[in-house]
């Protein structure tokens, strides 16, 4: 948390002081751009196993020497060659996620940012920037204004001119990058435009523009950030609603009349005080001499709750239908792991991001791989940001859950051992279910031939439940195990033709997923695209596949429907 | 040669990648002569929070959709005018203000799973829905252009002689933006955000470099986008690359073609020899 | 000549939205009539056009426009990179009497063409604009006006970058169209080109003084105006002002 502030009080410097050249200058697109033309910098560095700061900022210098080149010499139609070189950029990232690497999965998180996974090389970027802006200010600060006055005046020489522009564009780039980590790609303007724009509206000198601009960001920073912890919502979003806030506030008060500055400043106040008062609302909860546990994802949330039941006080970081692909931490997660003593993880890459939120919460809690526990292993990716030696989707073979609540149960009473007992017995009690369960799913998926159990889904999570039930995994619309890809017409089409030569019934898409292209096919085919399937997460507390014996049982359920072209399911209680 | 163009999944994303190409194109010359290339790319992050809002109150996505981004737009034409703000800096505090908003209201347990998602379209799988909103884009982009192109024209070439003719350049600002934000509300759905500001912006820049007449340039425009569209997916037919960015690199490619095509008109490259970012 | 004034400015002062950038402005335009606004950058010029096109509300006293106005705008810096013809510039007049559902149609079109061969640019009608020559885009600016049927044209420093013969041909051509009964107020830096027309306005951030320019400018006005050094060109008696903000 310290750190969070510490990185945004640094960021003030950049952010405030190039915010006013970017809002003199016209370069709000820019700077939004910069940071979003990060994308293809950012896979490459996840695929070839560099730091993402640093293919960031090689991809943000790139974007910005294309934009030098092909907007040389024009004063109109600036706005479209940014335009037109972020594109590039981005189709480029799309193109080595989806076609090259197959992967792209961390580089979400950086386009939306997580003021709490900050670690030290992030804080040295930022220091970097701030240092080369106040340097870069001190010296050409004064050149820079004369320029952007008046760009025809003769005062410089061309090649001077040119220098000081690269200059200017380089260091928004980098600061921009040192930024992405905070707020992500897309609210990099919270920080670097809105803040100087509210200013904007009352500074009559560049000195104190400038001074102001630095401070309020600094503030808005600083109260976003505090907001954010206290009502566990991502910190870049709050930074823009509060900046976003105090805009509107300034500008009506402009618009309104010519109100003495004061009172601009005391409506600021008072709006900052009723958000903090807002947020002072939620607080922090004690566990009553239960055990603290963290559980990543939610499957291993309900096997630590059935098993510890009320001796446990369970912390869950993922929660139902949220993408683990595309998690943000929140504050909380980072005070429960704090107080945790154990720490149940997926491993294979799924969930790595627990190891960071556990030293940030300065805990000593033991992490426990529950994936490392489980006996049946398939082969995962082998290459790009989830490539890991297996297949991290391996609960979805209950004899790999069996093993895991075993681990599980043995964990929490070595960590309290006066419940032992109580871990045991509620150990062995659900052991019994998942082992109905398997059997169930098992002897409802015996009903339909093995010529007709392919699976054709828009994500292939469930390699573990077809191999453990005789079902062929044929074809998925999104030929990897990331969200993050696009499929091209050639996958389609292969696809298609596929699930014609085989007679496919049904295809699948994940509950959690967006259906469109799974839908496409469907129609084409006339295979039905009606069936949904559980992939990554349980679902919401009134769904089906609300706990883990209810998501395999939908799932074998809607398998069954759709290989049966409707004719039957699985009625199997959980 | 002929063969995508029998299976039903390209018929469908070729008619959704033309119907928007020719809204795209032509509704992009305006967005490259009113420089607001950045609306282009970012309005589509303002629908954020009307999306989420119309999912929990449980009525369609595009009624939450249509009013956020008809705000949004209205919000930066007002936002501009105030002094020291211009139109870019409008467009960066309210699209950031309500994309902010949306991700804290996605929050909410009310909100469904996913929403996010609902941001992105994919150019290979567009619905029904999104084929029948295109049409109705293209045909009231075709109205609202037809009638309004000597005003668009005239206050983009010299606002104050604008308002001399007694034209308000307000109008034409506003117009134009909420015409790009039905653009956009509608092209996200079935292109996605990458390929809604390629179409938006790229084939009208390419337009600009090859003509110097507004008819013209709309044309070509329209068949940049349109070509360009059909390269995109036949290059994802047959190279396999992925579906919506190679339309957009198809788009750039052509705008890159354009530059020297443009040098060799003759009577350009004397103007705008003067530099400088501010307008 | 009709001698009902067409503009009338009484103790006008205009602001951009912070203080008055020009006050004590009081002038009647009437048919026929060219006025120079004379005075330095920054001095106001600008400012009372833009208050005339109604850009700018009056912050104090009145101003009262009773005739239609055209707007001819410097050229230099506006958008010499956008894809019309002359005729499309010419034609763009006619949307001040159009609702706004209706297109610019045959007859508009026509009307501009006329408008064109008054200014003598019908050869020019079909190239861009831009590629046109300074004079030429100032007369192709004034057939958008006259295509508007404006009775009073404004024009933003009509003559700075032209040569010899272009200002000559735009002179004629104004002082033509004045003997047609239009009215034309000019803003211009130039004291030379003032010297010719019917009358001066000086500003300086407020109004120094107005009247006939034989009358008007003397040493005392213009030192008022320019706050600069006069510089007197012996034998021709005519005087060079040397204003400290102008540097071209």
């Amino acid at each position: 948390m310290q750190r969070g502030l510490l990185e945004v009080l640094i960021l003030a410097v950049p952010a405030g002081l190039l915010g006013t050249w970017i809002v003199l200058r016209g370069l709000a697109f820019f700077s939004h751009a910069v940071g979003t033309a990060a994308f293809p910098g950012l896979v490459l560095a996840d695929g070839l196993g560099f730091a993402a700061p640093l293919g960031a900022f090689a991809a943000a210098i790139l974007f910005t020497a294309g934009n030098a080149a092909l907007g040389r010499g024009r004063e109109e139609g600036r706005d479209s060659v940014v335009a037109l070189v972020l594109v590039g950029c981005l189709a480029a990232g799309v193109i080595l996620a989806s076609d090259v690497f197959g992967s792209g999965a961390n580089v979400e998180t950086l386009l939306f940012g997580s003021l709490l996974l900050i670690d030290g090389s992030d804080i040295v970027l930022a220091a970097i920037a701030a240092v080369a802006t106040l340097v870069a200010s001190g010296l050409v600060g004064g050149r820079w204004l004369a320029h952007g006055f008046d760009p025809g005046a003769g005062q410089v020489s061309r090649w001077e001119r040119r220098l000081l522009d690269a200059l200017l564009l380089g260091l928004i780039a980098l600061a921009t990058t040192a930024t992405l980590s905070v707020v992500g790609a897309l609210l990099v303007s919270s920080l670097f435009v809105v803040p100087a724009a509210t200013v904007r509206l009352f500074a009559k000198r560049m000195a104190s523009w400038q001074l102001a601009s630095v401070l309020l960001v600094a503030a808005e920073g600083t109260v976003g950030l505090w907001l954010s912890v206290k009502t566990d919502a991502p910190p870049g979003a709050t930074i823009a609603c509060v900046a976003g806030a105090i805009f509107a506030l300034a500008a009506l008060a402009r618009a309104l009349s010519r109100v003495p500055r004061g009172a601009v400043a005391v409506a600021a106040a008072a709006v900052v005080l009723a958000l903090l008062a807002a947020g002072c609302g939620s607080s922090g909860s004690g566990s009553d001499g239960k055990l603290d546990v963290v559980a990543t994802t939610t499957q291993i949330g309900d096997w630590v709750r059935e098993v510890g039941g009320g001796a446990v006080s369970v912390d869950q970081v993922l929660q139902p239908n949220t993408d683990p692909h595309e998690y943000e931490p929140r504050p909380s997660d980072v005070e429960a792991a704090a107080s945790a003593k154990l720490v149940f993880a997926n491993g294979d890459n799924l969930d790595s991001w627990i190891g960071q939120i556990v030293s940030d919460g300065g805990s000593d809690a033991e992490i426990v791989d529950l994936g490392a526990a489980v006996p049946e292993r398939l082969p995962g990716e082998s290459s790009g940001a989830e490539a890991s030696k297996h297949d991290p989707h391996w609960w979805h073979d209950p004899r790999n859950a069996e093993a895991a609540v075993r681990e599980i149960a043995r964990k929490l009473a070595a960590a309290d051992p006066s419940k032992k007992r109580l871990f045991e017995r509620n150990g062995a009690a659900y052991l019994a279910k998942l082992r109905t369960l398997d059997a169930g799913i098992a002897g409802c998926i015996d009903t339909i031939p093995v010529s007709q159990r392919k699976l054709v889904t828009d994500h292939d999570a469930f390699g573990y439940f077809a191999n453990r039930y005789g079902i062929d995994v044929i074809g998925a619309v999104i030929p990897s195990q990331t969200t993050q890809a696009q499929p091209s017409a050639k996958d389609v089409s292969e696809l298609i033709g596929l699930i014609e030569r085989e007679g496919v019934k049904a295809v699948f898409p994940e509950s959690s997923l967006s259906a469109k292209v799974a839908d496409a096919i469907a129609r084409q085919t006339g295979a039905s695209a009606d069936y949904t399937l559980y992939g990554d997460t349980l679902g919401p507390a009134d769904s089906d596949g609300a706990t883990y014996l209810g998501m395999e049982a939908a799932n074998a359920d809607a398998m069954v429907r759709g290989f049966s072209d409707g004719r039957h399911g699985c009625h199997l209680k959980p | 040669m002929f063969e995508p163009l029998q299976e039903p999944f390209m018929q469908r994303a070729i008619a959704e990648m033309t119907l928007l190409a020719i809204a795209g194109g032509a509704l992009g010359c305006w967005v490259v002569l009113y420089e607001v290339s950045y609306a282009a790319e970012s309005l589509a992050h303002s629908i954020f929070p009307g999306l989420v809002l119309a999912a929990i109150a449980g009525i369609p996505l595009l009624l939450g959709a249509t009013p956020a981004i008809v705000l949004a737009a209205l919000a930066i034409a007002l936002a501009a005018r105030l002094p020291g703000v211009s139109r870019d800096v409008g467009v960066a505090v309210v699209v950031t203000t309500m994309f902010g908003l949306g991700v804290l209201l996605a929050l909410s347990p009310q909100s469904p799973p996913g929403i996010e998602t609902l941001l992105f379209g994919d150019i290979l799988g567009p619905s029904d829905g999104d084929l029948i909103s295109a049409a109705a884009l293209v045909v009231l982009l075709g109205v609202a252009l037809f009638l309004l192109h000597g005003r668009l024209l005239a206050t983009g070439f010299d606002r104050g002689g604008a308002r001399a003719l007694g034209l308000s350049p307000a109008f034409a600002d506003a117009a134009l933006l909420i015409l790009l934000a039905a653009g956009i509300v509608v092209a996200v759905q079935g292109l996605g955000n990458l390929l809604v500001v390629a179409v938006f912006v790229g084939p009208a820049a390419a337009a600009r470099n090859l003509t110097d007449r507004i008819g013209p340039m709309i044309a070509v425009a329209v068949a940049i986008a349109v070509l360009s569209g059909l390269a995109g997916l036949y290059l994802s037919y047959y190279v396999g690359t992925a579906g919506g960015a190679s339309v957009a690199l198809a788009i750039v490619v052509a705008y890159l073609l354009s530059l020297p095509l443009g040098l060799i008109r003759p009577n350009r490259g004397r103007l705008n020899l003067a530099a400088g970012y501010d307008h | 000549m009709s001698s009902e004034a067409l503009i009338e400015a009484s103790g006008l002062a205009v602001s951009y939205g912070g203080p008055p950038a020009v006050t004590d402005v009081s002038f009647r335009l009437r048919a026929g009539e060219r006025l120079a606004l004379l005075g330095p950058n920054g001095g106001g010029k600008t400012t009372i056009l833009r208050a005339v096109l109604g850009e700018l509300r009056p912050l104090a006293g009145t101003l009262r426009v009773d005739a239609s106005c055209g707007s001819v705008p410097q050229t230099e810096r506006s958008r010499l990179d956008y894809p019309v013809s002359a005729l499309e510039v010419a034609t763009m007049g006619a949307l001040s009497r159009l609702p706004w559902w209706r297109r610019p149609g045959r007859d508009d079109r026509r009307r501009a063409r006329t408008a064109l061969g008054r200014v003598g640019l019908e050869d020019l009608a079909a190239e861009t604009f831009g590629e046109l020559s300074g004079g030429q885009r100032q007369r192709v600016l004034i057939a958008r006006a006259l295509v508007q049927d404006a009775r009073v044209l404004l024009m933003d420093e009509p003559f700075t970058g032209l040569d010899r013969p272009a200002a000559d041909r735009l002179e004629v051509l104004i002082a033509n169209l004045a003997a047609e009964g239009h009215a034309i107020v000019m803003a211009t830096h130039d004291l030379e080109q003032a010297q010719s027309w019917d009358s001066v306005l000086c500003v300086n951030r407020r109004q120094i003084a107005i009247g006939a320019p034989r009358q008007t400018l003397d040493r005392e006005v213009l030192e008022a105006t320019y706050g600069g050094a006069i510089v007197e060109i012996p034998g021709g008696g005519g005087r060079a002002i040397l204003p400290p903000q102008h540097q071209h």
